[in-house]
């Protein structure tokens, strides 16, 4: 029996049904009532805001509270362009859409230093001047009387290319319009892009010790859906004529993360049942009168707990961000591991390592040094300052003294995501992975670094692009035979058990070719199996020339593999050789007896 | 998808109905009139639109008693409520007008909301009453004194008209004015006015602008402008609620300059707000309606007024003389109605150039705010002489507003 | 002069108002990194039911008291049904959606209870009459006593928090709230009560404000609670000295920019002082310096 959820959300994602859906509203309308075709065309804006505003908090997560503003900027250019400057329509919808990408790009600014509760008050901030900006440049935007006798199709004086546009041309451009920007998101996020947007989103940190970076993605999360509201703007004024600033104040803004949130975050199909709601829903609720406000206000105050998930969650499957295509070309010869072309350099060389919080030493001048083929165990009893270490080298941590080199050059102090960008990669103590991806995303996410197409190939999904991602499926593939997760590959991670999520953080490097991986406790929690796989694949990076740092506190499953010794005690270096020797060492045993016997034997 | 899909078909099969059933109705001579609006029924500026869908409503009764128009009925046919946002009262509007069986139609209570839908309406063709929203441009699309849009009528006092009026009255006897506006559309244009009036009065007054937003809590800075121009009156173009925060705000400052406000300062929310602080506010409003003995033809609206709702809050305070601002909230629909009635009658037929070639010819056609006159160039009604100077007194225990002089 | 010290006193007032508001928003904040987005709706309600059970002809202190404790029982109901539900949903944002509703539903209510239209708010305290003169300058003791109240009701908070069990418990939970249930700190408990807290800070600031406007009506509060978060950003999120002193900053600014530079750039320079503190000094005037935890 199939359930209903899988047979909408088949029919809804279709092909032919799309193409149906959208031929239908292109040759309908002309059918249609004045009425409707103008509430219907509205409604293509609100599922373009709902697509835009989707993009940056459904799949970035960064919230915005000023969207009307990005779609005010978008409209006002538009309108302004069009009819002081006399530029044409097909010049100034762009550049509403440019104008409203740059307005988001400005506003993202402090992105790298700040968290997404900030940037969302720099959204609303920036929404707020918009508004008074607007309302009293009377010059140039009419002011709080408004911009009226904008080129329009209201006022018969619309033309593309000699062409007077009616309602219902102009709602068959938008309609087109439309549909080609969701076909663009859509690849978009079906892509290494939208998947590091979504990174980003579950943990900003993980993300950045896979080569996605923090500032960079965000700023290009609000640029882009920006420049969507821009264009929804632009969209927006030559519709009706007349631009007031009532039209682009906070409650604007509000009532499209509010179509959003009920929508479903992250899905598209979503957004476009949520705008339809919230487009006719004003008029239906004309009916209630008095009782209007409270009603839309129950609405809203309990949908979310009728529907957890919003209207998409309900009704259609999650989304996935693997384009179908690229997965059909995947192939099997991929390869989970390379072998890794050594050089004379070739090392990870930490030197006198110090970092200090406030007035504690976390990691007093440590050194030590990775070398490829050869396993280096890290060890030492909880707070002796092994993953403080971890961060320090992997960039999370700005070391307070010391230095770091990889493969001869200085990564002291570089963003996590430029050294992971070397091929330095790591796991976390607590598996931070995406729980909504399948394992199989969230492999492909460990790839990231590694994709050589931009941005724009993914969105128009060139066949470069569906190659290069097929490329590295066959990889994904490869990797999830050797750590024996094939047959769940396509489950969501939150799903399943524990093990898994270990096995999958560990595969996840792998797939960014490292040159050298840090391993943060990866056996803990693993059943008997599971460790066996993990060992598998420890052996594969050894054979394969990589370095490896393992932290562990599972001797046995220490013994079997490692090469060196490095053991750690309140931030200090007391043993450095093989595990003979460190069983001996008196140091050693002074530190895990004097702290606690159960350490040691912990499994 | 599907619920679209199932949209779409219904508004199609709507749409087919009501084409054929509006054409069958025509047919038939003793189908009711119908005129529509959209305007703020509910939401935090409703006394506008409950107002003069009142008005509407107690004007159709009159003439439905009478036998109708052409013999028909009168009705509402579309009543829509748009709270005042744009983009609702376009939706609205266009609702309205694929309604080719409405006659008539009425402008939304704001200016903002009518600006959005104006160019629609004039694309439309048919016969247009703006009770409220005050700003010139919403007929004359050139500003005054330009050519009108062909279809809308205004009814409300247009700003340049109230502006003139205080404008004059104040350059009269001051020299250096104070003037704050709401930043709305009718703020804004009103104090440009008043301003443009006052330099043409008296090219040595020294006039202040300064604006606040609508609901703000505090206007010292506004008024500490206007202090330090050593300014003699203060003018505020605005709403009654702001009016009281201001008048609070310059008692606050101990600022003892005589206080004037535009029409909608003179109603009931200020009076509610400031209390006996009102009592020597000034202003311009409606003279008609308050006019002690009404007028028949007022007394006629007041009676089915006071019958139907009792002397209630739009009334105002004095249960025997309403408040001047029930001419701009009540009356204005009352007014509208009745004359576009009177035209639909002279014109023999409900077709909307007939319709607009009759409202073109109105003459002496006495209303509760004025003996209205309309023709091809002109198309407002309200003119200086229909408003007057009202200062608030307290009597008898209560604030009222009284005529007096400025 | 003269001048000054107006815009300075008001300024004051409705900025030690904004600390109020931002206080209230911090405190949830802190415990569940959420924020009532309804909480404009809480500050109406409370100075519509104040003024609405005064002019019944209700004693004022009895008047306030009940009106608090409406809020009381509202902010219970909210946190129960609405942030904590939507909180179970992890990265849904469901819970702005959700107090943003309640926030819908009771401007609807006060609406249909009391009219869509602005009501008096009575002269709780003083009057607007009541000056006296200070060097010979005009000073409104309305201010003065908005002023007065919203710094001691600051003192109280922070002394609250800084010297109870609750307090610390509180503390506790804003830090890690898994930590905080595993050494037995009631963490629901502390969830409500920082939501009810928050609440009757908003309804305290609703009815110090309606004092000053004169007026309250169903969508009063909104636009109170944008400066609210700007208050609290500029004061740098989660600091109660921090919320108070970016409070004051803003509505100082305000009247400053107001009286001196020009009245219709007045509320504009207020978010572009927010938008050049989240870019040059993001954690705020007070706050410290996030540091990411691994």
């Amino acid at each position: 029996m199939i359930a209903p959820r899988t047979v909408l959300t088949r029919l809804l994602t279709h092909p032919a049904f799309i193409l149906a859906a959208i031929a239908a509203l292109f040759f309908g309308c002309s059918w249609l009532s004045g009425g409707t075709v103008q509430i219907l065309t509205f409604l293509m804006l609100n599922i373009l805001l709902a697509q835009s505003m989707n993009l940056l908090t459904g799949i970035a997560g960064q919230i915005s509270l000023g969207h009307a503003g990005f779609y005010g900027m978008g409209a006002y250019a538009s309108g302004i362009l069009m009819k002081t400057a006399g530029l044409p329509f097909v010049v100034s919808i762009p550049l509403a859409a440019a104008i409203g990408a740059l307005s988001g790009y400005l506003v993202s600014f402090p992105a790298g230093r700040v968290r997404e509760f900030y940037l969302a008050m720099m959204t609303l901030a920036f929404g707020l001047i918009f508004r008074e900006v607007v309302r009293e440049w009377d010059d140039l935007t009419g002011g709080a009387v408004g911009l009226s006798n904008v080129p329009s199709t209201t006022l018969k004086n619309l033309s593309v290319f000699g062409v007077t546009l009616d309602a219902i041309d102009y709602f068959r451009i938008v309609v087109i319009v439309t549909a080609i920007v969701m076909w663009l998101v859509h690849n978009f996020i079906q892509s290494r892009h939208g998947r590091a947007f979504y990174a980003i989103h579950a943990s900003e940190v993980a993300a950045g010790c896979l080569g996605i970076p923090r500032a960079g993605t965000k700023r290009q999360a609000y640029t882009i859906g920006a420049g969507m509201a821009g264009l929804a703007g632009g969209l927006y004024a030559h519709m009706i004529g007349y631009l007031g600033p009532e039209s682009f104040d906070l409650a604007r803004s509000i009532e499209v993360l509010v179509t959003t949130v009920v929508g479903g975050l992250g899905s598209m199909a979503g957004q476009i049942l949520s705008a339809i709601v919230f487009t006719f829903l004003p008029e239906k609720l004309q009916v209630f009168a008095q009782y209007q406000f409270i009603v839309y206000g129950a609405i809203l105050a309990f949908s979310l707990i009728l529907l957890p998930r919003g209207l998409a969650g309900l009704l259609l499957l999650p989304p996935r961000f693997i384009k179908p295509a690229s997965l059909r070309r995947a192939g099997t010869a991929g390869v989970a591991i390379r072998p890794v072309d050594s050089d004379r350099n070739a090392a990870l060389v930490v030197e006198g390592v110090t970092m200090r919080f406030g007035g504690l030493t976390a990691v007093d001048d440590v050194s030590l040094e990775l070398h490829p083929g050869r396993i280096t165990a890290l060890i030492g009893p909880n707070g002796s300052g092994k993953s403080t270490l971890v961060n320090v080298v992997s960039g999370i941590y700005q070391p307070t003294a010391g230095a770091i080199r990889f493969f001869g050059e200085s990564i002291t102090g570089l963003p996590d995501h430029r050294i992971a960008g070397k091929g330095l990669l790591r796991t976390f103590q607590d598996p931070r992975l995406v729980p909504r991806f399948t394992v199989r995303e969230n492999l492909l996410l460990g790839a990231h670094r590694r994709y050589r197409t931009s941005g724009l190939a993914a969105a128009l999904s060139l066949p470069s692009a569906v190659r290069e991602e097929a490329t590295f499926l066959a990889s994904v593939d490869a990797v999830t035979r050797m750590a024996g997760i094939a047959d769940v590959a396509d489950r969501p991670l939150e799903s399943l058990p524990y093990g898994y999520r270990r096995l999958v953080e560990v595969g996840r490097a792998l797939l960014a070719e490292p040159r050298a991986v840090l391993l943060d406790e990866p056996a803990a929690g693993l059943s008997e199996a599971e460790m066996a796989l993990l060992a598998r694949m420890i052996r594969a990076m050894k054979d394969a020339g990589l370095m490896v740092l393992l932290i562990e506190h599972h001797m046995d499953f220490v013994a079997e593999l490692v090469d060196d010794v490095v053991v750690l005690d309140s931030g200090r270096v007391i043993y450095h050789g093989d595990i003979e020797g460190m069983r001996k060492s008196p140091a050693v045993i002074e530190a895990y007896l004097g702290t606690s016997e159960t350490e040691a034997a912990h499994a | 998808m599907t619920l679209k899909r199932r949209e779409l078909l219904s508004f199609t099969g709507a749409a087919a109905a009501g084409g054929t059933l509006g054409f069958a109705r025509r047919a038939r001579a003793a189908d009711p009139i119908k005129v529509g609006f959209t305007t703020a029924l509910t939401g935090p500026f409703n006394e506008f639109g409950e107002g003069y869908k009142r008005g509407i409503e107690i004007a159709i009764e009159k003439i439905n008693k009478a036998g109708g128009v052409l013999g028909r009925p009168i009705e509402i046919g579309v009543m829509l409520d748009d709270q005042l946002i744009p983009d609702r009262s376009v939706q609205n509007m266009r609702r309205i007008l694929d309604d080719k069986s409405i006659v008539g139609l009425f402008c939304p209570s704001g200016s903002g909301p009518t600006l959005a839908v104006i160019d629609m309406i004039a694309a439309d063709g048919r016969p247009t009453m703006n009770p409220q929203a005050q700003t010139p441009t919403v007929i004359y699309p050139n500003g005054p004194g330009g050519k009108p849009r062909p279809n809308v009528y205004t009814f409300s006092i247009q700003n340049d008209i109230e502006a003139n009026f205080m404008a004059t009255l104040l350059a009269k006897k001051f020299t250096r004015i104070g003037l704050l506006n709401e930043s709305t559309g009718y703020g804004k244009t009103g104090s440009e006015l008043i301003k443009a009036g006052i330099a043409a009065a008296n090219k040595d007054a020294v006039v202040t602008n300064e604006s606040y937003n609508q609901k703000d809590q505090d206007m010292t800075a506004q008024l500490v402008r206007v202090q330090r121009a050593r300014s003699e009156a203060l003018m505020v173009v605005g709403l009654g609620a702001d009016m009281a925060v201001i008048r609070k705000n310059m008692t606050r400052m101990n600022m003892t300059i005589p206080f004037f406000t535009s029409a909608g300062g003179l109603s009931p929310p200020y009076v509610e707000g400031a209390g006996d602080l009102a009592a020597g506010t000034k202003g311009s409003q409606f003279k008609k309606i308050s006019t002690v003995p009404p007028a028949p033809e007022t007394k006629e609206f007041l009676d089915a007024y006071k019958a139907k709702y009792g002397a209630d809050r739009l009334w105002g305070t004095d249960p025997e003389v309403p408040t001047p601002s029930m001419g701009g909230t009540v009356a204005t629909g009352y007014d509208g109605m009745l004359v576009m009635a009177d035209a639909i009658r002279r014109a023999g037929t409900t077709e909307a150039a007939a319709v607009i070639k009759a409202m073109d010819a109105t003459k002496g056609f006495l209303g509760c705010n004025c003996a209205y006159e309309f023709t091809p160039e002109k198309h407002h009604a309200i003119e200086i002489g229909d408003l007057t100077t009202y200062e608030f007194v307290k009597k008898d225990g209560r604030m009222t507003l009284v005529p007096t002089a400025i | 002069m003269e001048d000054f010290l107006t815009l300075l006193l008001a300024g004051v007032s409705v900025g030690a108002v904004y600390g109020l508001i931002a206080i209230g928003l911090n405190l949830t904040f802190w415990t569940t990194r959420t924020m009532n987005f309804g909480q404009g709706s809480v500050m109406m309600l409370c100075a519509m039911l104040t003024a609405n059970l005064i002019a019944r002809g209700w004693m004022q202190g009895l008047a306030i008291l009940a009106a608090l404790a409406v809020i009381v029982v509202l902010m219970v109901f909210t946190e129960m049904y609405t942030v904590r539900p939507a909180l179970k949903i992890e990265g849904s944002m469901g819970w702005a959606v959700s107090t943003l509703g309640v926030g819908i539903i009771l401007q609807g209510c006060a609406a249909l209870w009391f009219g869509s239209q602005a009501v008096a708010f009575p002269d709780v305290i003083f009057s607007a009459v009541d000056n006296v003169v200070i060097f010979g300058v005009h000073v409104s003791l309305q201010y003065i006593a908005v002023v007065v109240l919203a710094l001691a009701l600051v003192v109280v908070f922070e002394l609250l928090v800084r010297g109870t069990v609750w307090g610390r418990a509180m503390r506790a939970v804003a830090m890690d709230q898994d930590f905080a249930a595993v050494i037995g700190i009631p963490v629901r408990a502390i969830v409500l009560g920082s939501y009810i807290a928050s609440g009757l800070l908003a309804g305290i600031s609703g009815i110090l404000v309606a004092q000053i406007g004169g007026t309250v009506d169903p969508a009063f509060g909104f636009e109170l609670v944008i400066f609210g978060f700007v208050a609290a950003v500029l004061g740098g999120m989660g600091s109660t000295p921090g919320a108070l002193a970016g409070g004051i900053v803003a509505g100082v600014l305000q009247q400053m920019v107001g009286g001196y530079i020009s009245s219709a750039a007045q509320h504009g320079m207020a978010f572009a002082l927010l938008i050049l503190i989240l870019v040059v000094r993001p954690q705020g005037l007070f706050g410290q310096r996030e540091i990411n935890k691994v």
